[in-house]
């Protein structure tokens, strides 16, 4: 009977197994990533297609790696993919590979806990992972995903954004019942499956033909009618079902089973008394249950243990493989667990328990603490629990950390069961407050706020616990990280008036409530209390990390009333503090806060990136690159985009992005990086980076969705899909808080820009309602910006008058003076690209109304002059269009900056030796050198290491000094000149 | 050839649920098109059950959408991912009921299988539809928008107060509705309930409402236990069911 087991074919899914390996594999172009999320019913055939899958994958050169994920909940991070990896390094495999998979492994048992510890985690298991691939594609395959644990589910989420710098595609199963309700999966599908190289696949039951094909391959003929509308009226399809009625069938069974659990239910009854003794005891163990652990378990003689297990596993309940045995289904325990007695049960579980105690086995504390527990020994799972959280803590895995604390709160609190073997161990001491301790820091850690403040409740209760002061600041913490300011505020004062404070204490409480008052927007308090702060701050030896955050809070109130000077001193006196006395965290943070300060509010924008760059090389130095020399090169690439260095922006990007940085961090540069992009009008860059990021936050945090919407919005409107960017903006404006005025304001301008530029080019009908709320909107803004803080009023005033401008011309003919209004402004504020895009309309007003062309074409050619400069391609092709169609020459004047002579063609026809080539930078002329070999773009871009898009900005460049129009003329002009 | 589950407007059900609608303007959009769909859905047309809660959804659904865009929220990236949220369940349900899954959430299913007769009242089929909606789909909408926002559910909330404000949305749009069928929705309530204080008027939405809000926190506490939740998820199920084919009995045409 043995030989019966997965002989069926595999029938109906061919389709699907070919779809699967393009998806994952041959479409998948190199450098990219790509998933496949399978869900059906239980019996649909997930697991099977999963292996028939994974094989074809293999034989096509791509490395697999399969894991599965546990139902006992979190037990430990990243679980599925270190199974996956040491059952890889249990199969032969070359030398190098091997020892890669064991370096990885390795990796997971050095790791200790730090600052960054999740993020740096990523970082190594990603270039474990390259190590391990090898240059082969990889392909991770994870079953039973429904159990997934958080850390797994947010590593996957980072590779498949492409931050691990990976070609990773992942492969997983889900049980559809398991999705239906709250299931945390259910909301990262939803976003998962909108991206281009996600897909969600419903894999149904057979369909009739499917049904008879496979029913026929099982009894060996084809059914009669009769027989064959009888199945498929029974099975539904579910291939699962459909075998084993066949079987029935075939056997001349009389088969009463017409749903999996019945299915599994009649087999289990037939099983011989051995096979089911092992059967209960697999399902009551922890997947893989190895052999020896089942023969301590079951307790039979070696001979009659492999009997038993032969027969289970021919029942076809059992799988065996070399790690050990698993149930072939999980139904299987769930119809189990009705069956056993309770003290049948406790029993199973304490033989488990004490088996493992004597042998270290994978998941060795989490399986400990589990069996204890059940076995109604709460005395011994609880030091388990303990050391089971400590492992997850280790991993940085703070949720299953809290759920393992939880866990041994509880079991200190069970009362000590009679011990049935008289030989209990005496019970542990432990201190309950220390537990509370642990359960609402890992719970404030991975953000159960509420669960973290009532926890912290009881530790109040407890005479253990700590003093009042340190109380009220902790729970100020938590109800500030749960964003609930106001009752953090009264915390907050409440541990600044407590007997009790140490000046310690009074100083950090103070730092941190002007820090909250400055969130709240209210400057003046915040600046009070940041005094305060710095005064008791400075009394205080070794306080440089509260003087650090209290400054910030005095430089940030100050800019927002109007005495930045007397801000921006406090905050350069923070860092000179900090460089002298403070840890490499607070130089970090004060480098941080000071480049923000210039860069956001104070917009001084060329000092605030140099003191982001100075900032991000001391930190290097200091050994935090990872977190914060990232976040201060976001900080200058966003700078240097604003003020126009646009390839000096694409540099430090890219230079940043090589820390592979994760979660916030990774989502603001990928943002930066985008925006540039959206600049050069590189759609392909663009799109990759959205869809990264939307990935990113599949995992959480819709809050940082919004500038991923204003880029969307732009990036279409370079398309002339004005119905996308709409859609983009509309979605903006339906999600934004009233008090977010910037925001507001940005989105105001996209959906009136889009409504504009729909009308101009009639791509699509100008959507009335829309332009009326985007004017209800951009009037609001003007009124809450009067209210608001200088900074804020500054930057909303630039997107108001570029609103009041596109208004001009969607009612008429735009109004040039609306747009030489916006043109100023952002001249003032220094920020080129919108400036040059207000003069591009003024020109464009000026025409239309036919009125003073000269100014029209003095406009454009400093527009065209600017976009130039920053590479800004779709602008200078709108400006060159407008050009063309007005005959407006953009490099006519004779005084314009470049000595360009106007008719140096002609008089280098008659004159060769002027040298043509003096008008190019010494890049240019090396682009133009491999122009002339007939080289194309992305293969001088290859030659030079810059990118494609860099060379297409240089050779524009070569074309507009040359004045030349095709790559053809400036080879010409290049093997004229060329040194002999 | 079995007819299938929509009849002749079957294709284009199945084509407007392939699509997963993203924001609150999508899901307006969405429950317009499905509108026009069911009344055109033999035999019943005009008067099938399902169009008539869709319509008081798609009704309400436009207020909140009006409601994002003149700021009427506090915090409208919550309420706007909790509409979408929302509205996915009910497309979901659309979905398994579109291929006969044993999936579809009873709930929905008393009110589905009505949707080719026999003919219901309006408000009854609407109410229904509202009950399934609120008591069984609300609670796991709210659940996974906190979830997704990594926040709470915390009483007294920025979130919370903007959920209570749904309420009124409901106020300002059922009297149009319900006018005339007052008297006999409160007899109907008092037979079902027997405390007619906590039913009156517009407040069975707020009542069931509330409801949701707590069973929500419940579900968030047991969130992380596969077979905690999947108990309250059947409870729930059970209980919406059973009012819901309470409402499409003849009693429930008492209501009208």
């Amino acid at each position: 009977m043995a030989s019966d087991v997965d002989t069926a074919p595999l029938v109906g899914r061919a389709d699907t197994v070919r779809a699967l390996r393009s998806a994952l594999l041959d479409d998948v172009a190199p450098g990219h990533t790509a998933a496949v999320f399978l869900t059906g019913e239980s019996g649909v055939g997930k697991t099977r297609l999963l292996a028939e899958a994974s094989e074809r994958l293999r034989d096509a050169g791509a490395l697999v790696l399969t894991g599965s994920c546990l139902d006992i909940g979190d037990a430990s991070p990243l679980h599925p993919l270190r199974q996956a990896l040491r059952r890889f390094d249990a199969e032969p495999a070359e030398a190098r590979t091997a020892s890669a998979v064991r370096g990885l492994l390795q990796v997971f048992d050095e790791e200790t806990p730090g600052p960054d510890g999740a993020g740096a985690l990523l970082e190594r298991v990603s270039r474990g992972l390259q190590m391990v691939a090898g240059g082969r594609p990889l392909v991770l395959v994870l079953d039973d995903f429904q159990w997934v644990d958080r850390s797994t589910r947010q590593l996957l989420l980072y590779l498949l954004a492409g931050l691990g710098d990976l070609q990773l595609s992942v492969l997983a199963a889900i049980r559809a019942e398991s999705l239906q309700g709250a299931h945390p999966l259910r909301r990262v599908l939803t976003e998962l499956r909108r991206l281009r190289s996600v897909r969600v696949v419903d894999l149904a039951p057979l369909d009739r033909a499917g049904t008879d094909e496979l029913a026929a391959a099982i009894v060996g003929t084809p059914l009669a009618p009769d027989d064959a509308d009888q199945m498929w009226q029974r099975s539904g399809g579910n291939p699962f079902v459909v075998e084993e009625l066949a079987r029935d069938l075939r056997d001349g069974r009389d088969g009463l089973s017409d749903t999996v659990r019945e299915v599994f239910l009649a087999r289990v009854d037939a099983l011989p008394q051995h096979a089911h003794a092992v059967v209960h005891a697999v399902a009551a163990g922890v997947e893989p249950v190895e052999h020896w652990l089942l023969a301590q378990v079951v307790r039979l003689p070696e001979e009659e243990l492999i009997d038993a297990v032969r027969a289970a596993v021919a029942h076809r309940l059992l799988v065996s493989a070399d790690d050990g045995y698993r149930l072939r289904h999980r139904l299987v325990a769930e119809v189990l667990a009705h069956e056993l007695l309770p003290a049948e049960r406790a029993a199973l579980h304490r033989r488990y328990a004490e088996a493992l105690t004597s042998a270290t086995a994978e998941l060795h504390q989490a399986r400990l603490a589990h069996h204890w527990r059940l076995a109604g020994e709460p005395g011994r799972a609880l030091p388990a629990a303990m050391a089971a959280a400590r492992e997850a803590e280790r991993l940085h895995g703070y949720a299953e950390a809290h759920r393992h604390w939880s866990a041994a709160l509880q079991l200190a609190d069970a009362p000590a069961a009679v011990a049935p073997d008289g030989d209990r161990p005496d019970p542990v001491e432990v201190s309950r407050a220390e537990l509370l301790e642990h359960a609402a820091e890992t719970a404030h850690h991975c953000g159960e706020h509420a669960r973290a403040l009532a926890l912290l409740e009881e530790l109040a209760a407890d005479p253990a616990g700590p003093a009042t002061c340190d109380l009220h600041i902790r729970r100020a913490r938590y109800l500030a990280a749960a964003g609930r300011s106001a009752p953090a505020e009264a915390e907050y004062r409440r541990a600044l008036a407590a007997a009790d404070c140490t000046p310690r204490e009074r100083a950090t409480a103070a730092a941190r409530l002007a820090e909250l008052l400055l969130h709240l927007g209210r400057y003046g308090e915040a600046g009070d209390q940041a005094r305060e702060a710095l005064e008791l701050a400075a009394a205080v030896e070794g306080s440089t990390s509260e003087l650090v955050l209290a400054s910030a809070a005095l430089g940030y109130s100050e800019a927002f009333l109007e005495d930045p000077d007397a801000g921006l001193a406090v905050m350069r006196n923070a860092l000179a503090i900090a460089e002298r006395s403070g840890r490499p965290e607070d130089v970090a943070c004060a480098y941080l806060h000071l480049a923000e300060l210039l860069t956001g509010p104070l917009n001084i924008l060329e000092e605030g990136v140099v003191v982001a760059r100075r900032g991000a090389e001391r930190v290097a130095e200091l050994g935090l690159g990872r977190t914060w020399e990232t976040r201060l090169l976001a900080i200058a690439t966003n700078g240097l985009f604003r003020v126009g260095q646009w390839a000096e922006a694409e540099k430090v990007v890219a230079a940043a992005l090589r820390h592979r940085p994760s979660g916030a961090d990774a989502v603001e540069l990928l943002l930066a990086r985008c925006r540039l992009s959206v600049g050069y009008g590189d759609v392909e860059a663009s799109d990759r980076d959205l869809e990264a990021v939307a990935t990113v936050l599949a995992g959480g945090g819709a809050r940082h969705v919004l500038p991923m919407l204003i880029l969307r919005a732009g990036l279409a409107m370079w398309q002339g899909r004005h119905d996308l960017a709409r859609q983009a903006v509309q979605r903006g404006l339906t999600e934004s808080r009233s008090d977010d005025v910037i925001v507001l304001a940005t989105l105001a301008w996209h959906g009136l820009r889009a409504e504009a530029e729909a009308h101009a080019s009639r791509t699509v009908e100008v959507d009335p309602t829309a332009v009326r709320r985007l004017r209800e909107v951009a009037d609001r803004v003007a009124g809450k910006s009067e209210k608001a803080g200088a900074p804020v009023r500054y930057v909303a005033d630039g997107f108001l008058a570029l609103c009041d401008a596109e208004v001009s011309r969607l009612d008429g003919k735009g109004d040039p003076e609306l747009w030489a209004r916006s043109a100023e402004l952002w001249d003032h504020r220094n920020h080129p690209y919108p400036a040059a895009y207000s003069r591009l309309r003024q020109a464009e007003a000026l025409l239309t109304r036919r009125s003073k062309p000269a100014t029209a074409g003095r406009l454009l050619r400093q527009a065209y002059q600017m976009a130039q400069g920053l590479g800004a391609v779709p602008l200078s092709s709108e400006i060159r269009t407008l050009a063309g169609r007005a005959r407006v020459t953009l490099e006519e004047s004779p005084a314009a900056t470049r000595p360009v002579p106007r008719r140096r063609k002609a008089a280098a026809e008659a004159a060769p030796a002027v040298d043509e080539l003096a008008v190019l930078t010494a890049r240019e002329r090396e682009v133009l050198a491999a122009v002339a070999e007939g080289l194309t773009n992305r293969e001088i871009g290859q030659r030079l290491f810059i990118s494609e898009r860099t060379i297409g900005v240089h050779v524009s460049h070569i074309f507009d000094k040359l004045q030349v129009r095709t790559r053809v003329q400036a080879s010409a002009i290049f093997l004229r000149n060329r040194p002999e | 050839m079995t007819e299938p589950v929509w009849g002749p407007v079957h294709q284009d059900i199945v084509g407007l649920l392939a699509d997963h609608p993203a924001d609150v303007p999508a899901v307006v959009d969405h429950l317009t098109k499905l509108q026009d769909l069911l009344v055109r859905l033999p035999p019943l047309e005009e008067s099938c059950p399902l169009a008539d809660f869709n319509k008081l959804y798609l009704t309400i659904t436009t207020s909140v959408l009006n409601g994002l865009y003149d700021e009427r929220f506090t915090d409208p990236v919550f309420l706007a991912r909790l509409d979408v949220e929302f509205a996915t369940r009910y497309f979901d349900a659309l979905r398994f009921w579109t291929e006969s899954s044993p999936n579809t959430p009873k709930a929905w299913s008393c009110l589905f299988q009505r949707m080719r007769g026999p003919d219901a009242r309006p408000l009854p089929s609407a109410a229904a539809g509202v009950n399934a909606h609120i008591n069984y789909d609300l609670p796991f909408a709210l659940v996974t928008t906190f979830d997704s926002l990594e926040s709470e559910p915390v009483d007294g909330s920025e979130q919370h107060r903007d959920y209570l404000e749904i309420n009124n949305i409901f106020a300002e749009k059922i009297p149009g509705l319900r006018r005339g069928y007052l008297d006999n929705w409160q007899l109907m309530i008092d037979m079902l309930n027997g405390d007619i204080d906590d039913w009156y008027q517009g407040e069975l939405v707020e009542y069931t409402r509330n409801v949701a809000w707590r069973n929500a926190q419940k579900i968030w506490r047991c969130r992380h236990d596969p077979e905690a939740r999947e108990c309250e998820r059947t409870r729930l199920d059970d209980n919406a069911a059973l009012l819901g084919r309470l409402l499409l009995s003849p009693l429930g045409a008492f209501l009208q």
